[in-house]
This record gives structure tokens, C-alpha cells and sequence, in this order.
């Protein structure tokens, strides 16, 4: 039993080194990826396989679209706060909430297109195919995919018939 | 000879419909039969224990039979660390695809990682 049993424990030992090791070793690029200083654009940069001069603007892109991104958002939280003063002492929607409502919206679409024209011009300065690709991605992952606002009355219209 | 078979049907059909089967289980037979399950399975166990046993003491210590095990249980490990290294990996993959469009698009800012 001894013998036996010292083999079965060597061999357990073994496969858990074994697992640890590998384990380790395969998480190897994913740390070395979080300790850099943008772990995002690092991603980036390997999920479409961007050259270093294609990453240096890409991340030039990036700094310089994150400022006017935070101003709007500045804006937008501004005018929430309005609203929630003119909503909290009205009983019907007045030209006031109506014109804030209206200012809102516009500023989102400004939002919105400004994301646009920043996600053409990161697709611009990549390779073409990944260009596409990254483009394609982005449709999925941001606001320019379909949300539930329009589903929900695709499924309304659908149950209707 | 039928005749005299015939003769004697009636009583014998009277006397069997009379009959009845008055004998029930002997006593305690349902302990008894618990016992028997009981030691059935107590001389099961042993020998399952002892095949065990066996394995681990007399068929594993051959040479051949030891390093297949090791190298079994190596692989495991190997196959196994793998696995799950792809699983986090594919996480954090996705975790930062998500940082990066947070970053930029403030619809998605909220929305926790995978």
C-alpha cells in the first residue's frame, strides 16, 4: 500500500504542478496586456493586429476624443439635473421641459455622431479588412446596435398579426 | 376408467373449491429479509474496498502500470490547466472589449463585464 499510495500522490502532485504551470503560462499574455498603462487600447491593438504607427494615432485618436466626449456628457448630466427641478414642480409638460427635452436630444445626437466620426476615423487608420472588422464590431457593441426600443415594437406589430 | 374419474371430479371440484391457503410469511420475515439485503451489501463493500485495495497496492507499483498512471494524471493536469487558463483568458478578452467601448461610449458605461 505504501509504494502504491506514493505513486498515486506523486502522480496527483504532478498533474497539480502540471495544471498550475500551464495555467500560469497560458495567462502570461493576458497579464502582461492589464499591466500596461491603457490595458484597452492594448487589446485593441492585438485584437486587430495594428502596426506601431497605426497604434500611435489610433491612441492619439483616442486622447484626443475622450476630452469633447466628457464635455458633452457634462452637458447632458446638466440638463438631467434641470429637468428633475422642472419635473419636480410641474404637473404638465411645459415649453420649458419641452425646450430642455429638445436641447437633450440634441446634444445625444451630437454624442452620437462624434462616436460615429471617431469610430470611421480608428476603421480609417487600420489595415482595410481589420478596418472593416472593427467596424462590424462596433456596430454590435455600441449604441448603433438595434435596442430594445425598436424590437419591442417589431414583437408588438408581430403579435398583432 | 373415465367413468370412474367422473365419479370422483365432484367431490374432489367441492373439497379444492373449500380449500383455502390459510399459511401466511413466517415470523419476522421482513426483518429477516432486511438482514439478508443488510449482509448482502456488508459482503459487497469489502470487496470492493479491497479491489481497491489491490489496485493501488499490487498492480500499481508495476512499473509499466506506475508511469502510465503518472503520465495519465500529468496529462490531465496539463489538458485541465489549459482549459481553464482559455476559459480566463477568453474572460478578460471580453472584459476589455467592453472597457474599450465603455470608454468611448457613454450608453454602455453601466453595463458590467461578462
Amino acid at each position: 500500500m505504501k509504494r502504491g499510495g506514493a505513486i498515486l500522490l506523486a502522480g496527483l502532485a504532478l498533474s497539480a504542478a502540471a495544471f498550475c504551470g500551464v495555467y500560469y503560462r497560458g495567462l502570461a499574455p493576458m497579464r502582461a496586456l492589464m499591466s500596461r498603462p491603457q490595458p484597452e487600447l492594448a487589446w485593441l491593438r492585438q485584437e486587430f493586429n495594428l502596426g506601431d504607427a497605426e497604434f500611435a494615432r489610433i491612441t492619439e485618436l483616442h486622447q484626443a476624443y475622450l476630452p469633447q466626449c466628457r464635455q458633452r456628457c457634462g452637458l447632458v448630466e446638466q440638463q438631467n439635473e434641470r429637468l428633475g427641478q422642472l419635473l419636480a414642480h410641474a404637473d404638465t409638460v411645459t415649453p420649458e421641459i419641452r425646450d430642455l427635452l429638445a436641447e437633450r436630444a440634441r446634444i445625444r445626437a451630437e454624442c452620437e455622431a462624434e462616436m460615429l466620426k471617431h469610430f470611421l476615423a480608428v476603421s480609417r487608420t487600420m489595415p482595410a479588412e481589420q478596418g472593416r472588422r472593427y467596424l462590424a464590431w462596433i456596430e454590435q457593441q455600441t449604441f448603433l446596435r438595434p435596442t430594445a426600443m425598436e424590437s419591442r415594437h417589431h414583437h408588438q406589430g408581430a403579435d398583432a398579426k | 376408467m373415465n367413468d370412474r374419474r367422473a365419479e370422483n371430479q365432484e367431490p374432489l371440484d367441492a373439497l379444492l373449491r373449500q380449500w383455502t391457503v390459510e399459511a401466511g410469511p413466517p415470523p419476522r420475515f421482513q426483518e429477516q429479509v432486511w438482514q439478508g439485503i443488510a449482509r448482502a451489501e456488508a459482503r459487497r463493500a469489502p470487496g470492493f474496498r479491497a479491489g481497491l485495495l489491490r489496485l493501488v497496492e499490487v498492480v500499481l507499483p508495476r512499473p509499466e502500470v506506475a508511469f502510465g498512471c503518472v503520465a495519465a494524471l500529468v496529462v490531465l493536469g496539463i489538458a485541465g490547466g489549459s482549459w481553464a487558463a482559455q476559459i480566463k483568458s477568453n474572460r478578460l478578452q471580453a472584459t476589455l472589449g467592453l472597457r474599450y467601448v465603455q470608454s468611448l461610449d457613454p450608453y454602455r458605461a453601466g453595463d458590467s463585464p461578462p
